[in-house]
């Protein structure tokens, strides 16, 4: 079930009234929302259901169980415990083919046909958004960063909650869990802020399917391409990647604050960014941020930067999934940001990087998307091997098949869709509160822009992050 | 921000602003939905455009009911279209004595999937009208039963089920799976039966070609030239040759079918034979055998299960309402489209399967003495003054006595 889809509509149309209006009290008002929400949920597997159920119980009760133990050893026991079952889950479903196979693989190198099984298994729907949410519970009881909070429905409502059960944002249960106990009715202002969101994630979330078209273009075309095109199917994969996943975000938020609940952004202005570092203070923020804090810093942090970044952004990498393009997407990341680190610890580079100037600023942007791009390329291609190649059929000059009739005004279109793409963010965080209070404008407005999203959007392409 | 409280619900339950929220979802959404059917009515595009051949041949079926002879129908594909001639069918059957109407049910750009609806709808209005065809003769073709041909069709699967679909079949659809089919019955009421993949695929995604799909004939600016006037001439001719003709993709007076040799001067017929010359030049054969290739896997032929079965479903409905069912699989342009051994191993397997699961023999008519490679006009399609005539005439042999 789609946020963009004629489905979801009905569904969120039932949910409100039902929601909103019938269900008055607190208890039952939650019940209900954890109902809808793996009713959600279930519209895609049902028999995932109690995977997530499961999963809440178990973190739920070794929260706890870590609360009121008296000494440090235990509460590690129980931490283990949590990590284990919640990763145990994870690699399960999402990595045995991977390592099976790729144990096979390595064998066969030395003429050792192993012959493993692999298990073939349906991977459950945002299982990684929700088991790192759930994991974050346990780890930030242990650290004394929260106390345990008492009632089960609530804390597996949180982890349920449709908005964003299936791709996020990751949200830490202290952000969102007191929220569940304190059940906000909605503000007229975040709700009225709330449908510019779902618009705007409609938006991006269109872009997103037409540029999948330009892209498709490069990484399915099976041989080289033109210049012109390979250029322009990189950069419509980096609106296609942007557009699908900030575009679902905005709808999750969205759809959170007009039924009261806040999540905190998950973009801003990604490409905009002057440094990897920068990028990933802006790309997808809640698996950074989360990365950040319980992986990187528990491995030392700064202590031991490089080996930490690089395992950080390996094991980042995979969360994406299980495939070595984003083992090698993650450790591209970790080479750039290295390379930033190490950079701005040389003297004859401080200057250029501590000056404010403009063209400093372009210099740098210039980089990082460019980087930022050769990424996408290891991160969308179907192995290591093709997007080797397109990385050569990007910076080959001669010897390439001609462009299209239009390529140059496809790749101008593409260019633009990305930046608009990003102007459309800027509007909403700088301009969105005026816009929203000038109502003959706003409203018309919006109707117009879901109506024409209805009109061309693909309501049965899914999102991009779902399979993550 | 108003929150309604009273006596029997707790203070901060906000009812009053849940129904705010409520409402403004279902007025925006409302406005949208009615811009979105705004925009279908103003742009005009729609199941007509996109399946007026179809449609015009639905709306025929009471018609078509009613006429006084056995009725005979040929059901297939773009190669039935072009290959099957029914006012010379039944004008040479007349001249041995046999009393027939026949129609031709030949559309391009259906798979066996969308066939199967437009089965039903056949067997349906002649139900209601208790009235059976003599004989009915299904195409069976092996590339349009692929995968690839499939795949290349997904962006019209929900538009093309969404117009052929009855309404309770439609409904039954929406109860086995209901995203699939809200979103159908929005296509089928709402947008015209224009889905928004139609709108991305074929609007937008035109330019957006790989190198290799870019590949387009090269022709002599000589013959570019003479094709433009051979075009004007035809057109002209027709004009005066059909002055009554309104322009139907099936028309019928015509039955489905096209004009005929005996209509046309031979002049018209000497004009046609420099036309056909011109377009089957061998860079366009190739050209066209290659889009065949890569959008119907025509040589390879690796088949779609669920496209072989919706073909079986097909015979079965026709079943219900035909004295006689014939299936074939119409001739094969030999020197342009070749089959390896594995290809043709995958074609007698699905022919088995459908033999098995129909009781009925495919009959192979790709390769008949009658027709010669030479009477297509292109890789695929019967020319219309020799092709159709030669293929027609073949079938009267072959059906002549079960008519009689």
């Amino acid at each position: 079930m789609l946020f963009n889809t004629p489905i979801f509509f009905l569904f969120f149309v039932a949910f409100l009234f039902f929601y909103g209006l019938v269900f008055v009290r607190k208890l039952p008002r939650v019940a209900f929302l954890l109902t809808a929400s793996l009713v959600f949920y279930g519209a895609w597997n049902w028999r995932f259901i109690p995977l997530l159920v499961g999963s809440s119980i178990v973190d739920y009760y070794l929260a706890i169980a870590i609360g009121n133990a008296q000494t440090q050893q235990r509460k590690r026991l129980f931490l283990t415990l949590s990590v284990c079952v919640n990763l145990g889950i994870l690699g399960l479903f999402k990595y045995a083919d991977f390592v099976l196979q790729s144990v096979s693989d390595f064998l066969s190198v030395f003429g050792v046909e192993a012959g493993l099984p692999t298990l073939s298994w349906v991977l459950p729907v945002g299982i990684s958004f929700y088991t790192f949410q759930s994991l974050s519970y346990t780890i930030d009881v242990y650290r004394g960063d929260m106390q345990p909070k008492r009632g089960l429905i609530y804390f597996t409502t949180a982890l349920a909650f449709f908005p964003q059960l299936v791709a996020g944002p990751i949200l830490r249960a202290r952000q969102i869990l007191p929220q569940f106990h304190a059940l906000p009715v909605p503000n007229w202002v975040d709700a009225r802020h709330g449908f510019l969101l779902i618009t705007s994630g409609l938006v991006k979330k269109t872009a997103a399917d037409l540029l999948a078209i330009p892209a498709g273009v490069l990484f399915e075309a099976g041989g080289p391409v033109s210049l012109l095109e390979a250029w322009t199917g990189v950069l419509a994969f980096a609106g296609q990647i942007y557009g699908d996943f900030a575009g679902y975000t905005d709808m999750a938020i969205g759809l959170a604050l007009v039924i009261g609940f806040k999540i905190p952004p998950n973009f801003r202005l990604p490409y905009f960014a002057v440094s990897p570092v920068d990028f990933w203070r802006r790309w997808h923020i809640s698996l950074s941020t989360w990365l950040r804090d319980y992986l990187y810093i528990s491995l030392g942090g700064r202590n031991q930067r490089y080996r930490n970044v690089t395992i950080t952004m390996l094991l980042g990498g995979l969360w994406h999934g299980a495939a070595w393009t984003f083992v090698a997407w993650g450790a591209f990341h970790a080479v750039i940001i290295m390379g930033t680190h190490f950079l701005s610890g040389l003297s004859a580079f401080a200057g250029f990087v501590n000056s404010q100037s403009k063209l400093k600023r372009i210099l740098t942007w210039a980089i990082t998307f460019y980087l930022v791009l050769i990424g996408w390329v290891l991160f969308r291609a179907h192995d290591i091997g093709s997007a080797f190649d397109i990385v050569v059929n990007m910076h080959t000059f001669g010897g390439l098949p001609e462009a299209g009739p239009v390529a140059m005004r496809i790749f101008i279109a593409t260019a633009l869709t990305v930046v608009l793409l990003h102007l459309l963010d800027w509007f909403v965080i700088a301009k969105g509160e005026s816009f929203e209070k000038t109502w003959w404008l706003f409203w018309p407005v919006l109707v117009l822009i879901q109506g024409l999203c209805l009109m061309i959007g693909e309501p049965s392409n899914e999102f991009i992050y779902f399979q993550f | 921000m108003s929150s309604s409280t009273s006596s029997s619900e707790p203070t901060g339950s906000g009812r009053g602003a849940f129904a705010r929220v409520l409402f403004t979802v279902l007025i925006g959404m409302g406005l949208a939905l009615g811009g979105v059917r705004l925009f279908a009515l103003v742009v005009g595009v729609g199941s007509e455009s996109l399946l007026g051949r179809v449609m015009q041949a639905q709306r025929a079926l009471p018609q078509i009911a009613e006429e006084p002879n056995d009725l005979v129908m040929v059901f297939g594909s773009s190669m039935v279209r072009a290959g099957f001639s029914p006012r010379e069918f039944d004008a040479a059957l007349a001249e041995q004595g046999i009393d027939v109407t026949s129609f031709n049910f030949g559309f391009g750009g259906l798979n066996p999937l969308f066939q199967d609806y437009l089965s039903r709808r056949v067997v349906d209005e002649l139900k209601a009208r208790d009235r059976r065809l003599k004989l009915v003769v299904i195409e069976f073709n092996p590339f349009q039963t692929t995968v690839t041909r499939r795949n290349g069709a997904t962006a019209l699967e929900e538009s093309y089920i969404a117009m052929l679909a009855s309404d309770r079949e439609l409904w039954q659809k929406t109860v086995d799976d209901p995203t699939s089919g809200i979103r159908m019955g929005l296509i089928r009421y709402l947008r015209d039966g224009i889905s928004a993949e139609m709108i991305t695929t074929f609007m937008w995604a035109e330019p957006f070609q790989p190198p290799d799909n870019r590949q387009r004939p090269q022709m002599s600016d000589e013959d570019r030239e003479r094709l433009g006037e051979i075009g004007e001439y035809l057109n002209e001719v027709f004009d005066e040759d059909y002055p009554d003709y309104d322009g139907s993709d099936w028309y019928y007076p015509w039955r489905g079918g096209g004009t005929i040799k005996t209509e046309r001067s031979e002049k018209t017929l000497e004009i046609f034979d420099e036309y056909y010359d011109l377009i089957a030049q061998d860079n366009r054969m190739e050209a066209d055998r290659q889009s065949r290739i890569r959008t119907a896997d025509i040589e390879e032929l690796n088949f779609d299960d669920e496209l072989v079965e919706a073909f079986i479903r097909i015979v079965e409905n026709f079943k219900e309402v035909s004295d006689h069912v014939e299936v074939v699989m119409l001739p094969k342009n030999t020197d342009w489209i070749q089959n390896p051994p594995e290809a043709i191993e995958r074609q007698a397997a699905a022919v088995a399967r459908i033999s098995e699961a129909t009781g009925l023999p495919v009959r192979d008519y790709q390769v008949v003495e009658d027709v010669s490679n030479d009477m297509f006009s292109d890789t695929t399609h019967l020319n219309r003054y020799e092709g159709a005539v030669a293929f027609t005439e073949f079938l009267v042999s072959e059906y002549a006595e079960i008519l009689r």
